[in-house]
């Protein structure tokens, strides 16, 4: 039988081939059954259930998920909610109907504070009163039995914690984003997982084998010889390559003469800090924010966004943590930000412009959240802009911070820099710097505004490379008028990431790179196979070829033998 | 009976960790306990003893709670739970 491969979204890298398990299915109603148990002899058991399960998690190191199931176990005891369903079973309802109804009524209810963190209970809610319905008709708890790829729709998060992760060889779901509960704990524990499969469902039903591509955002049902021979390679490779970056783990990131650079990550999310962290990062170089802002009715509240920047302030510590101001344009739908369609976006109201399109509370209200995240966890936040183009913009900016401050007395005091990613302020840069704390070089927005080519347009991708001399004169441009007002040079864009691209910045002089935490590996290799006038003098050399090629060709040569990475 | 106000400082508000705090406390004590959110709707009273019925305050940084007890041990409830409020529930709070 020939594979059939579904498109989804990589949730979490890695590979996995194993047969797949199915979820129970919680029914509303248990056809023809009848209840085993009461109310008040379930609600024990499952508080049980629950606090036995926090337990486990406590000893195996996922404190954050045990402390999810210790509020849990308090829900399952609750009063109110035991009332309310004790009246149901009065009126007449069955007790495991009885007790989803409450749930759900109270759920509602949370739902609809307009409070994130209060609605992000609502899950636990249902899910509580799932657990005690389940204990009612004397189901047992979801087990694997042997190891397996979980196929579902969706997973709530008591069956992910229930299940055991050295028997979870993989996740597939039909529903879902990469922040939905499920994702997050399957990067946590590097266990593979592919969601937002469509169909998925459907075409699983009588399949005997299951294999997840976590990196690719496949899910392949049946693969044949050929292919599961391929999954197969894919794994070892990861696995290798896995192997390899660990042990450079401890290195710091400096070239074979002991030119030290720092090496800092890009996150997306709050929950990738210990990823980062556990592969090196030696601080937080871009945290993007912008997922807090998607996918809502309104905008996300301070005290929720306050929440999120103090998690990755204060699980770095002393390391410095770089908050990117929202980058949201035209290009994204967003229903509180009603923008009008542009011919080009990614040239139109976007970012900082915002604030002078009507939108500027938006940005002084996330600017508030970052002040009061550095307030709580007494850590300097450092304060990135994007889109910034000349001096006005930079003055503009520390208005609004100066907004966002008013009629607070703040102990910690942030530094405000700029990526630099519009050719006009790179080409300013001596004007700028003096202004500024730092500069973040955000050369895949540089790249394409340089050199007029849609990042977008896929027939024009090979032109987007950072290696072309233009882009690599402006780079080194933006260092030497940072450097002259003694100002940190970063690079957070791709091309950080990218070993030749990583050897060019440093033979630039760049201070800082930062890049996703699963290029450290690679990065380290090349930077530690030369010295730093090698790199110095390569770099001279690439600022006057033809094409970003034969740059390209300079920095894999001096690579040499350690290319095969 | 007895009553106190205080001002909650925990940078989210009352969300299930302080909560799950509060309601351990609360349980100690035989008194009928209520809450309720001078800031949001004063007249909602809560169980204090209730998890949900708290959250259902929506009580954020900066909100004052009212505490009030009915019962034998209502002076000392009120204030040991005013007393667990001020502290922060188990979370760093700043000054007042």
């Amino acid at each position: 039988m020939n594979a059939a491969a579904l498109r989804g979204v990589p949730a979490a890298p890695g590979v996995a081939i194993a047969p797949p398990w199915h979820p129970p299915v919680p029914a509303a109603h248990l056809p023809g059954g009848v209840p085993l148990i009461g109310l008040a002899q379930a609600v024990p058991k499952a508080v049980e259930e629950i606090e036995a399960l926090a337990d486990r998690l406590r000893r195996a190191g996922r404190d954050e998920e045990a402390e999810i199931f210790g509020a849990q176990a308090l829900m399952a005891a609750d009063p109110e909610l035991l009332e309310t369903a004790a009246r149901l079973v009065e009126e007449g309802q069955r007790p495991d109907e009885a007790i989803l109804s409450a749930g759900e009524e109270t759920a509602e209810v949370l739902a609809g504070l307009d409070d994130e963190l209060l609605a992000a209970r609502a899950a636990d809610v249902r899910d509580v009163a799932a657990r005690i319905a389940r204990v009612i008709r004397g189901e047992e708890p979801p087990r694997l039995e042997r190891r397996s790829v979980a196929v579902a729709v969706d997973l709530p998060p008591s069956v992910t914690a229930e299940l055991d992760p050295a028997l979870l060889a993989g996740i597939a779901l039909e529903a879902g984003s990469r922040t939905a509960h499920a994702a997050i704990l399957a990067r946590a524990l590097g266990i593979p997982a592919v969601v937002g499969t469509t169909g998925l469902l459907a075409a699983a039903a009588g399949a005997g084998l299951v294999a997840v591509d976590g990196e690719r955002g496949e899910v392949l049902l049946d693969p044949d010889p050929a292919g599961l021979a391929d999954l197969e390679r894919r794994q070892e490779a990861e696995a290798s390559r896995r192997a390899a970056d660990a042990a450079l783990r401890d290195r710091p990131l400096a070239t074979a003469d002991g030119h030290r650079v720092m090496l800092a990550a890009n996150i997306g999310r709050p929950d990738e800090c210990a990823r980062a962290i556990d592969a090196g990062a030696e601080g937080v170089g871009l945290f993007r924010t912008e997922f807090m802002f998607m996918g809502r009715a309104s905008a996300p509240d301070e005290a929720s966004q306050a929440a999120a920047y103090a998690a990755v302030l204060s699980a770095f510590g002393e390391r410095p943590v770089v908050i990117r101001l929202i980058d949201l344009g035209g290009d994204k739908e967003i229903p509180y930000l009603p923008l009008p369609a542009e011919e080009n976006p990614f040239l139109g109201v976007r970012a900082l412009r915002l604030a002078d399109a009507g939108h500027a509370e938006l940005i002084v209200t996330q600017l508030r959240a970052i002040l009061t995240a550095g307030e709580t966890t007494g850590r300097e936040p450092w304060i990135m802009a994007p889109m910034v183009a000349d001096l006005a913009d930079v003055y503009r900016l520390h208005e609004l911070v100066a907004m966002a401050a008013f009629g607070q007395s703040l102990s910690v005091k942030p530094r405000v820099g700029i990526m630099v990613e519009i050719p006009s302020v790179a080409l300013i840069a001596d004007l700028v710097a003096p202004e500024v704390a730092f500069f973040s070089i955000g050369t895949n927005d540089l790249t394409q505004y340089l050199l007029a080519a849609d990042r977008t347009n896929p027939v024009l991708a090979a032109r987007q490379d950072p290696l072309h001399p233009a882009v690599l004169r402006t780079i080194a441009k933006v260092v030497e008028s940072g450097h002259a007002s003694g100002i940190p040079v970063a690079v957070c864009g791709e091309m950080a990431g990218d070993p030749a691209g990583a050897m060019a910045l440093v033979g630039l002089g760049i201070d800082e790179l930062s890049m996703d935490a699963g290029a450290f590996g690679g990065v380290k290799r090349a930077l530690a196979s030369t010295t730093r006038e090698q790199l110095v003098d390569a770099a001279r050399d690439a600022q006057s070829v033809e094409r970003a090629a034969d740059a390209r060709e300079i920095f894999d040569a001096l690579r040499g033998a350690d290319r095969v990475t | 009976m007895a009553e106190a106000t205080v001002e909650v400082r925990n940078p989210s508000g009352l969300h299930a960790r302080p909560l799950a705090a509060f309601v351990k406390g609360a349980a100690g004590f035989s008194s009928t306990i209520q809450v309720s959110n001078l800031d949001r709707d004063p007249e909602l009273a809560q169980n204090a003893k209730s998890m949900l019925a708290l959250l259902k305050l929506g009580v954020r940084q900066g909100n004052r709670i009212r505490i009030s007890a009915d019962g034998d041990d209502a002076e000392t409830a009120v204030a040991v739970l005013v007393d667990l409020v001020a502290s922060g529930l188990g979370e760093k709070v700043g000054p007042a």
